[in-house]
């Protein structure tokens, strides 16, 4: 089955690091979005049953796609992708409802790990 | 000599290895004060070194600060650190690290800010250069740092650079605190003859 992966972030470069990193045995359907606004428009058109998510975004950022996620009951498992990892941005996204926090610069291992432990890619 | 530029995806690809590293030295600097770094979009921007102080748009000129600056190298690539520190700065800062003997962090004299200085300089600056080194795998050799002045006007610290090349890449961050009164600039400058192996170097991580 195909999995529908967004991926959010304003960088053209972060976005094309992050697709790289995917395992490439995962079946997935890949849409991008360079905004939170753009993000949130393809979640609601059904593109982002996994989302990974960037924080620091022009228009509306991280901690704003995921405000309206959980207002809207969007269906969405969000993975937080930042660069911003202190303490507090890590927890204030948990509690906004994110399912991970993926510290940048992302690679295939740390993709890979975290989409196993969550049980989004199982084991063939 | 004068044909080094600067495309869009390499002007992205460069804020965003500066947004890691930054985010990185940022936490850092989070752990030891108890508190949140608000992070900004770091400015990249390949300027004339006369035109220095251009690059500092959200630091006013006439703002009192402390600098330091510190040289890096490494690959072939080499440039310079340099951090202007706001000198409203330094009452919060000490309170935040719980500076010894510091009742009344209004008495603060100059020897103990420029230790203070010299703490958080060699916080963000270390952090930084080698997050970005990390990211380009280079290793980055870091020379002394140097104080280029306390208490003065930000706009002729940045005159006064005696830089031997014409271009550089600039690179701009603006750290402030929230909820204190803290803010400062990191910038990274980099030589002329540098930015075209880091360009070498973006292309290959964009292709």
């Amino acid at each position: 089955m195909t999995t529908k992966v967004l991926i959010c972030d304003d960088s053209s470069f972060a976005r094309k690091q992050m697709k790289r990193a995917l395992p490439p045995e995962w079946e997935v359907d890949v849409s991008f979005a360079g905004d939170g606004v753009e993000g949130l428009e393809q979640i609601r058109q059904g593109n982002g049953e996994v989302v990974f998510l960037d924080l620091t975004m022009p228009n509306l950022d991280g901690y704003g796609v995921l405000e309206v996620i959980r207002k809207e009951d969007l269906p969405a498992m969000v993975l937080v992708v930042s660069g911003d990892i202190q303490p507090d941005a890590q927890e204030r996204v948990r509690k906004l409802g994110a399912m991970a926090f993926i510290k940048k610069p992302i690679d295939a291992d740390k993709a890979r790990t975290v989409l196993t432990e969550y049980g989004i890619l199982t084991e063939a | 000599m004068s044909s080094v530029s600067l495309s869009e995806d390499q002007r992205d690809c460069y804020q965003e290895l500066t947004n890691v590293a930054m985010g990185q030295a940022a936490d850092r600097l989070a752990r030891l004060l108890d508190a949140y770094v608000v992070l900004p979009v770091p400015k990249v921007n390949l300027i004339e070194s006369s035109e220095l102080h251009m690059a500092i748009q959200d630091a006013e000129a006439d703002a009192a600060v402390s600098a330091v600056c510190q040289g890096f190298i490494g690959a072939g690539i080499a440039g310079e650190a340099m951090l202007l520190f706001n000198d409203t700065s330094f009452s919060d800062l000490a309170t935040l690290m719980n500076y010894p003997g510091m009742n009344n962090p209004e008495s603060l004299d100059r020897e103990a800010e420029l230790e203070l200085l010299m703490d958080v300089s060699s916080l963000l600056i270390g952090a930084c250069i080698q997050g970005i080194g990390e990211q380009l795998e280079i290793h980055f050799n870091q020379g002394h740092p140097v104080v280029l002045g306390q208490h003065c006007l930000a706009g002729d610290i940045l005159k006064s650079g005696n830089h031997q090349w014409t271009k550089t890449l600039a690179i701009e961050i603006h750290y402030t605190l929230e909820h204190v009164n803290i803010d400062c600039d990191l910038l990274l400058l980099f030589t002329e003859d540098s930015v075209e192996k880091l360009n070498n170097v973006i292309d290959f991580l964009l292709d």
